[in-house]
This record gives structure tokens, sequence and C-alpha cells, in this order.
């Protein structure tokens, strides 16, 4: 039934672009959840799901901060194609963490500061040009590059130095400009592993604050209010795959559309970042990710576990799943294609009948999509 | 079974009705009220006062007292928004959010309906209104929306709140309008978003485009006096809510029409004449919980400090209006009514989920308030204190 599945999703992805306005009508109200069954969501999804995610993204930057070094001292294509692969690895790791936007990971401008995306005024490739020109010693030194711009010092950084095939040459040249930019990847690194050290510290502070939710808590006066960040979470990642990850590369029509303007379109992984950052988004639903958790434990509890909703919800979730795998990593590989442009708004349209799914499905049912005023403000 | 549970609804409503017009300390004989003045204090005399819904489409203006406790609901035709308080009078005013048709003019002691104004074919309410400081004119905020320009309205209190004048407000959609101290301007909130009846009255048009400003009028000529905006990279901030302190600075919200994850700041102060519009951001773990939205400002009493509600977010931000830095935050569910208590640093805030907080900024304490009658109502985006 390929008008029914399609169709209507189409017809919706014009109309999520108003969700941020808040132009929607609350759900339904429901009957009242204890606030025990919210804690229980929490407890799970912040102590028992997403350390290891966080430990798993500090490894491999503390690999790829381990092998710069020596790395730029004989310079190979052999030791870039494994720096590219631990690029790659570490890059897997932060998209699934990326969507949790809470805590840790937003004090101090923290996500900005490992992935400085989107860039909208090209900050970056002003910037770097600037950085080759005049090549000034702070970017070199790991002890100071987190004092420089933050669209100089994260993973979008790296991956210029790794994957712009001009900068490759260079680098594997061993030129002067190939030395200073290897030690600056070399800073880069030791800065992503730096930062990412910090997300595991002050992870557990922050999720006994959730969990120790309460009426003296200034922060989450209950624990139903905490939940709304997962919830949150969930929701606004999705909108930022619609809105940023897919919309400005699409552009406003196929003649206008440009591959360049996907994240890491460089390293030819945009598509691939969308698929991780979905793997994780269904974990906030699910309660399991890598191994870590256990399904059935997330945020479904709260809609019961295989109940008739569920069992919809997953078998939607698969679809997107599907429109998501079906296409390589690259967005600037099908986008060269005819049917290109088609695809990838095909994957657009699934993820925003996702949301969909995800407000009424999930918001309504558990009472975290938003009150009167929030839904409805003026 | 929903027809048995409206009847209820009303029939309770009712109830509460009578009891406010007892409550009300005003209406008691004088020599008591006299003697319960001298042992409260004058916030426990204190009566609040918003916009409200209940479940069912319903929608009242309702005062409740210091302690939660409902005072009366006064149904209304349609959903309110702020409400604009008569000076030493019996008059407030309840003007129907945008794009609203209605105003009610209502007695604050116990909600009767005093007066019904009707805005113009060709204009929209915006929700807000003020008082002159005599309580002779009455100003609301409205739509022209086949010429895409916002309007000031003035409305004679003395002569049966005749429309007397227009004034324009030098912007598109105004929402929030304060007098300056000097009693003799006004400042208003031109948001910046075109909308029109045909397209529900509601979404913007415009967001390309849009150019939100601060201006001030001349309230009895209409004058334009000053006018600032945030820088063109900014344009996509509606600023929307004003509070004025005693000194003349102007504490703004603004709410966002762009990206989710779009480092924007999202309050401003201003001091017309003296200083540019001037953004303020909250550290990064706040100011990404504001959620690209601010619902309400208010000064507390001093003038030293202001509130920001953020719904969306659920918190409410405290800043420092002198030295024009963050505070502190508190979280607060949907919170988004505000008023002022009679204290330093002091707020009551209201939520569309049924609560109401005493909120002490200087201190970041947060208390319920502990009638729970506040709680079968969704108290709507503003909240005005009445003192007597």
């Amino acid at each position: 039934m390929p008008l029914l599945k399609t169709g209507p999703r189409r017809v919706l992805a014009g109309m999520i672009v108003t969700i941020t306005t808040g132009l929607l009508a609350a759900p339904p109200a429901q009957a009242d959840l204890p606030d025990e069954q919210y804690h229980d969501v929490i407890v799970h999804l912040l102590s028992n799901v997403m350390p290891p995610q966080l430990d798993a993204l500090h490894t491999a930057t503390s690999s790829l901060a381990d092998d710069m070094p020596a790395f730029c001292k004989k310079p190979d294509q052999s030791g870039l194609d494994k720096m590219r692969e631990g690029f790659h690895t570490a890059m897997d790791r932060w998209q699934e963490v990326q969507p949790w936007r809470m805590g840790p990971m937003m004090a101090e401008g923290r996500d900005q500061l490992i992935e400085y995306w989107p860039d909208k005024h090209g900050t970056a490739a002003r910037q770097f040009r600037l950085l080759l020109r005049n090549k000034p010693p702070l970017y070199t030194n790991p002890e100071k590059i987190g004092e420089a711009s933050a669209a100089l010092q994260g993973f979008p950084a790296l991956e210029e130095v790794l994957f712009n095939p001009k900068l490759a040459d260079e680098i594997l040249a061993a030129s002067k400009d190939g030395a200073y930019l290897c030690q600056y990847g070399v800073a880069i690194s030791a800065n992503l592993e730096k930062l990412t050290g910090e997300l595991v510290a002050e992870w557990p502070a922050f999720a006994d604050a959730m969990m120790n939710a309460g009426p003296k808590s200034m922060d989450y006066p209950t624990s139903k209010f905490a939940a709304t960040d997962l919830y949150r979470a969930l929701h606004e990642g999705m909108l930022i795959i619609i809105s940023q990850k897919l919309a400005r590369p699409l552009g406003e029509g196929p003649d206008d559309a440009n591959a360049k303007r996907a994240e890491s379109w460089r390293s030819e992984r945009s598509l691939r970042n969308i698929s991780h950052n979905l793997k994780s988004l269904f974990a906030i639903y699910d309660g399991e990710l890598n191994g870590a958790g256990e399904s059935g434990k997330g945020m479904v509890a709260l809609i019961g576990a295989d109940s008739l909703l569920d069992k919809s919800f997953r078998l939607n979730w698969q679809q997107i799943r599907d429109a998501s795998n079906a296409l390589p990593d690259s967005m600037v590989a099908v986008l060269a294609k005819p049917d290109g442009y088609e695809k990838i708004q095909d994957l657009e349209n699934q993820v925003a009948y996702g949301v969909m799914l995800v407000e009424n499905d999930i918001g309504g049912h558990t009472e975290l999509g938003g009150g009167f005023n929030a839904l409805d403000g003026d | 079974m929903p027809l048995t549970e409206t009847d209820f609804n009303f029939g309770r409503r009712d109830v509460l009705r009578l009891i406010g017009l007892g409550g009300a300390i005003t209406f008691l004989p004088a020599g008591f009220a006299r003697a319960a003045a001298d042992v409260t204090a004058p916030e426990d005399r204190a009566v609040y006062i918003s916009a409200s819904a209940g479940n069912h489409d319903d929608f009242y203006v309702s005062a409740f007292n210091a302690t939660g406790k409902i005072l009366y609901e006064q149904p209304l035709p349609g959903r309110g928004h702020d409400i604009g308080l008569r000076p030493n009078h019996v008059d407030v005013a309840a003007v129907e959010r945008r794009p609203g048709l209605y105003a009610l003019i209502l007695n604050r002691h116990t909600g009767e309906v005093r007066a019904t104004l009707k805005s113009p074919e060709d204009r929209r309410f915006y929700g807000h209104s003020i008082y002159s400081n005599d309580g002779r004119y009455l100003y609301i905020t409205e739509n022209d929306f086949e010429n895409a320009r916002g309007v000031v309205s003035v409305w004679d209190a003395q002569n049966g709140y005749k429309r007397v004048a227009e004034f324009d407000s030098y912007g598109m959609g105004p929402h929030e309008l304060h007098l300056l101290p000097d009693g003799e301007s006004i400042a208003i909130a031109n948001g910046g978003l075109k909308t029109h009846p045909d397209f529900d009255g509601r979404t913007p048009l415009n967001i390309d485009t849009m150019a939100p400003n601060l201006t001030v009028i001349d309230r009895k000529t209409g004058e334009k006096l000053y006018q600032t905006r945030l820088k063109d990279d900014w344009h996509k901030l509606s600023i929307r809510h004003i509070d004025v302190a005693r000194d003349g600075t102007i504490a703004t919200g603004f709410q966002y029409h762009g990206g989710l994850n779009d480092e924007v700041p999202l309050v401003g102060v201003w001091k017309p004449g003296k200083t540019d519009l001037h953004a303020l951001e909250a550290p990064d773990n706040v100011q990404y919980r504001m959620r690209q939205y601010c619902g309400s400002v208010r000064f507390d009493a001093s003038g030293s400090v202001f509130a920001i509600s953020c719904p969306r977010g659920g918190v409410i931000t405290f800043w420092d209006a002198h030295n024009h830095t963050f505070l502190t935050n508190i979280a607060a569910p949907d919170g988004c009514g505000l008023a002022a208590t009679d204290r330093k640093g002091e707020f009551v805030g209201t939520s569309g989920l049924g609560d109401g907080w005493r909120m002490d900024a200087l201190n970041r304490k947060r208390e319920e308030l502990p009638d729970d009658s506040l709680k079968s109502l969704k108290w709507d985006n503003h909240l005005r204190r009445i003192a007597i």
C-alpha cells in the first residue's frame, strides 16, 4: 500500500516545521501516572543505558588522541587510513550520544565544542583559511586549543584535516603546512578526549540530580518533570534530523540541493550519522543501546511494553530505520544520482511521520509532551 | 459521562463565585476589615487575577488569594490572555488573545461583567491592555490585518468605553504594552509577526522577513518617541513581552522563530533614550532549557530583579536588573504567569498544569501555594496582582 504509507507522510512533512512554533493543540489528557514510573525510566536510561555510551565515546577519542602523534611522526597512507577509520569510530559513537541534549552535554556549550555544526555563516571555513595562512601556535598546543574558537576545535575541524584531499596530501608530503596541520590534528584529538572525558565525569552528578527529583529540588520538582528532558531529547532529536540534517542539504528543491550543507559531508558520512542518531533515539523509547540497558525499560514502560500502541510504534519506527538503512553513508553520493533527491526526501518524510507518532503516541500517553502554556502560548 | 461532568463543573463554579463575594475582604463590614488589616500583612490580602481554562474548551477570568484559594471564576466567550488593571477602580480589562474579537471589563472583586468591547471589523485584539494612570483611558494592542500594521487603540473608560483614537504601533504584531514611569508614554513590544484572520490569525506569514522592535509612543498624540531593535542576525527573535521598572528600565523576553539549537539570546533590557537594547544570555545549561521561548516578564517590587518565565522549558529565570546579569533559575513545569509580591525578589507564578508557587529569587526557594482549589484550572500566560 505505497499510497497509504507515503502519501500522508509526505503531506505531514511540510507541517512538521510548524511544530517548533507550538501551534499544535495539546493532546488529550491521560490518567495521571505515578511519579515512580517516571523515576524508574530515568534511572534506567541515565544510569544503565547512557554511561556505557559515554565511555565508548571517550575510549574512541582517547584512541584517536593516542594514535595521532605517532601518525604525525611518520605520515603515510596506511597511517592516514587508520586515522580516518579512528575518526569514523569516534564519530559513530558521538552520533549516538549527540541526541541526548541534556545536563553535561549542554553545560559550557560542550555539544558545540565537540561538534560545531550547522555552521550557517561559514565561520569554520573562514577561520580555517586564516589558520593555514598564519599558523598560530595556539592551535597545535593540546593544552591551549580549548581556548580557541569552537569552530576550530572539534570533530568538523579534525574531519577537514583528515579528509580534505588537498590537506591530506600536504600531511603525507610532510610539507611545512602538512606538519602544522598534523600537529593541529593532534591537538584537536587531545581536546576531544578531554571534552568527552568531562562528559563521562560529570554525567553521574547530573543523573543523580534527575533521579533525586522532588519538591525540594529547584531543578527537578518531580520525576515526571525530569523525564521531560528525555522526551524532549527524543522529540527534538528527530526535529533536528529533519530541519538541519536533511532539509538544509535538500534546500528549496532539486536545483537548490547541495550535499555540502549536510553534516560530515567531507568524510562522506552524512547519512551514516542519521542512522546512528536514529539508533540512539530509539533507545530512549526502548531502553537498550549497544547491549546496555534492557528492551522495554525505556519510555515504552510508561505506555506499556507489548501493548498495541508499543507494537504499532515499533512497526512504524522500523519503516524509518528501513528507509535509513536502504541509503549509503554518503549524501554526496546519493544526491549525485538522478533519483537521489527523492530518496533523501523520502527519508525526511519518514522521520516527519515519526515525529507525529512521537507527539501523539508517546507525548500524549506519557504526558510528557508539554502543558497548556508550553504547547499553545502567545 | 461528559455531560454529568460538565454540569457538575458549572455548579461548582457558581458556588465558587458566591464564595468569592464573601471572601473578598472589601465586602466585609468596615470595622472588621480594618481589624483584619491590622493583623494581616499586605501580601495576605493580595488578590491574584489571570485568564484560565478548564478541560472542555471552557475559559475564564479567575482570581485567587495569597494561599491559592480561588475567589471567583468568570466565564469568557473565548480564551483570554492578560488582564489590564484600572488604577483606583474596580474595573479590569480582559482582552481576548489574538486574534481577539472581544474585551470584557470586569469587576475585580466579583468578576461581574461591566462592559463589553468589540474589535472593529478590520482589526483584531492582541490580548494585552493597559490603563492610563488616571484610569481614564484603556489602551489595547491590535492588528490592522489588511495593512499588516500594528495599532494601539484608545478607549475612554469614563464615557462607556467609547473607542476614541487609534495610534500606529510602528511595527507588525504589537503584543504587550506598558506605561513608562512618566505616565505619559507607552512602550510597545512589536513582535514583528504578520498574521491574517484568513490564515487563522495566528500562523506567522513572514518569518523570513520579520522585523520586531520596541517602540515608545506618546500616549496622547501617538507620536513615536524612541525605537530600538536587535541586530539583523537576530530578526527572528520576536519581541513579545515587556515589563517596566520604576527607573524606566524595560525588561523584555523573546520568542525565537528559527532553529531549535541556534544560539540566540532570549532576554533583553533597554532604557529608552539612554541605552540600546542589550541582549542577555543565561549560562549554557540554563539557556538551552529556555527552549527558545519566553512567556512572561515581571519586575519584582524593588525593581532590582526581574523574572522571565519559559513555559516550554518549564523554568523561571531570574535576572539582576542593575547589573544585567543572570541570577538564578527555578524549575516550574509549564509555568508562565508571573506577578511580583510586595517583597524584594519574590514572585507568585502559575502554570497550565494548575500549580501556583511562591518563588524567592534571592534565596532560590519555591513553595506551592497551599490551597488546592487552584489546581482545578489551567492558568493562562499572564498573572496580575491586586493589592487590597
